[in-house]
């Protein structure tokens, strides 16, 4: 572990198992980032992932930016900043519109 | 076993059951019979005085945690043991033979949920020892009338990867049977075996109709509703990337509601094998190709407070792709 950042501090957060090569790797963040980034939208929240720093990059539509380490962050993180968590069974998810 | 794993982290086996349902005897049966091959034993007891230390003489090094329960009480005792052997270990020269399994024998009033919590969420175990299955051991004379009394009984049997019935010569067939069913109901994805004084018996399959008896509803879980199992079929449109995203969000939200999640999926590296108890993952592992992979792609959910046939939309709505409501065909 990088005694100056703390990364990494596990080795490899769950949801970015299944991807070997850095390639898959590279791959798997921008397809993970832009999906999230669909999902945050509606609550005024952006999610960036560029690929060079490690984590992903949060920021609210005021501009106000956190860089968080990994997904299991970014959820916490959205529940700072909106006051409630993101429910993936919340009605809004679960009705087309 | 002499070669290291291919990730340097060690094994460990959490051994889990109610008190009394013969835990140690079938531990130190397994011991002798080399299913572990070399291993640690950490022995737990929740009373002062151990017992079970001196049973269990056949395994390569033992540990004793007495006075205390190693998912609560106890809990720094355990955290300590284990960082103690990851240090051992890691004193060794790398042309010595290393320790490569540990067992956990928790007390009888563990939940094994809360310990592999625990040893997840500390920073230094997690990159020595990976979880490898919790096995829970039940009573096959009372366990049906712990289920139907003890929330600590259920929620053992729901954190189980490996169900192992115990003292099955002292049941007749047909309890057999409605203890299995209720083991089947709470936790699908776990198979069931059977052993007496720790050597393994044959168990015939379970019939698939086989009912089980309605456990009553307990006060820890009775304004949400009773734990139920269901599978979610996850298609190909739907990738790993997208359905790990949607269950961290899930798990985040979610996390005490979801007892378990557990199943296979396929992803750019292979087969990948996930599960959780509640808000904590285990490291997700990397299965070798099977002839027989018509479960994979699968995942069981076992909890409360939601709809199942919500997962599946709710899913389809993270990953981006049309979520069939709406759809007339």
């Amino acid at each position: 572990m990088c005694n100056a950042c703390g990364n990494p501090a596990v080795p490899g957060h769950w949801t970015e198992a299944g991807a070997d090569t850095p390639g898959d790797r590279l791959r798997a963040r921008f397809h993970r980032a832009g999906l999230l980034d669909k999902v945050l939208r509606p609550y005024g929240l952006t999610a960036h992932d560029g690929g060079v720093v490690p984590g992903i990059q949060l920021s609210t539509l005021s501009g106000n930016q956190s860089i968080v380490p990994d997904l299991s962050a970014v959820w916490a993180e959205a529940e700072r900043l909106l006051g409630r968590p993101i429910d993936p069974l919340d009605p809004v998810f679960l009705h087309d519109d | 076993m002499t070669t290291d794993f291919a990730d340097g982290r060690m094994r460990l086996t959490v051994l889990g059951g109610y008190l009394g349902s013969g835990k140690t005897t079938w531990l130190r049966h397994q011991l002798h019979v080399g299913r572990f091959g070399p291993v640690h034993v950490i022995v737990n007891e929740a009373a002062e005085t151990g017992v079970d230390d001196v049973l269990l003489a056949a395994a390569s090094g033992l540990t004793l945690l007495a006075g205390g329960c190693s998912c609560c009480t106890g809990r720094q005792d355990l955290i300590d043991a284990l960082r103690g052997l990851c240090d051992q270990r890691s004193r060794k020269a790398s042309d010595e033979q290393r320790l490569q399994r540990i067992v956990l024998e928790t007390s009888g009033l563990a939940d094994p949920g809360a310990i592999v919590a625990a040893i997840q969420g500390d920073p230094v175990l997690v990159n020595h020892i990976v979880i490898e299955q919790t096995i829970v051991v039940v009573d096959a004379l009372h366990g049906l009338a712990q289920l139907q009394t003890e929330p600590l009984g259920r929620r053992q049997i729901g954190a189980a990867d490996q169900v192992i019935l115990s003292k099955v010569d002292a049941v007749d067939p047909a309890s057999l049977t409605l203890l299995r069913a209720t083991l089947r109901a709470l936790n699908p994805s776990a198979p069931q075996s059977a052993a007496v004084l720790g050597a393994a018996q044959p168990l015939l399959d379970l019939a698939p109709d086989a009912q089980a008896p309605a456990l009553p509803p307990l006060s820890d879980d009775d304004t949400r509703g009773a734990i139920f199992p269901t599978r979610l079929k996850i298609d190909e449109s739907i990738d790993w990337s997208a359905f790990a995203l949607w269950l961290s969000a899930l798990l985040h939200a979610r996390g005490n509601d979801l007892v378990r999640v557990k199943g296979v999926l396929p992803t750019p590296a292979g087969r990948l094998l996930l599960q959780t108890v509640r808000k904590v993952v285990q490291s997700p592992e990397i299965l070798p190709a099977q002839e027989n992979q018509s479960e994979d792609g699968t995942i069981v959910f076992i909890g409360r407070g939601f709809r199942p046939e919500d997962l599946q939309t709710s899913l389809r709505r993270f990953a981006g792709r049309p979520t069939g409501l709406g759809q007339k065909t």
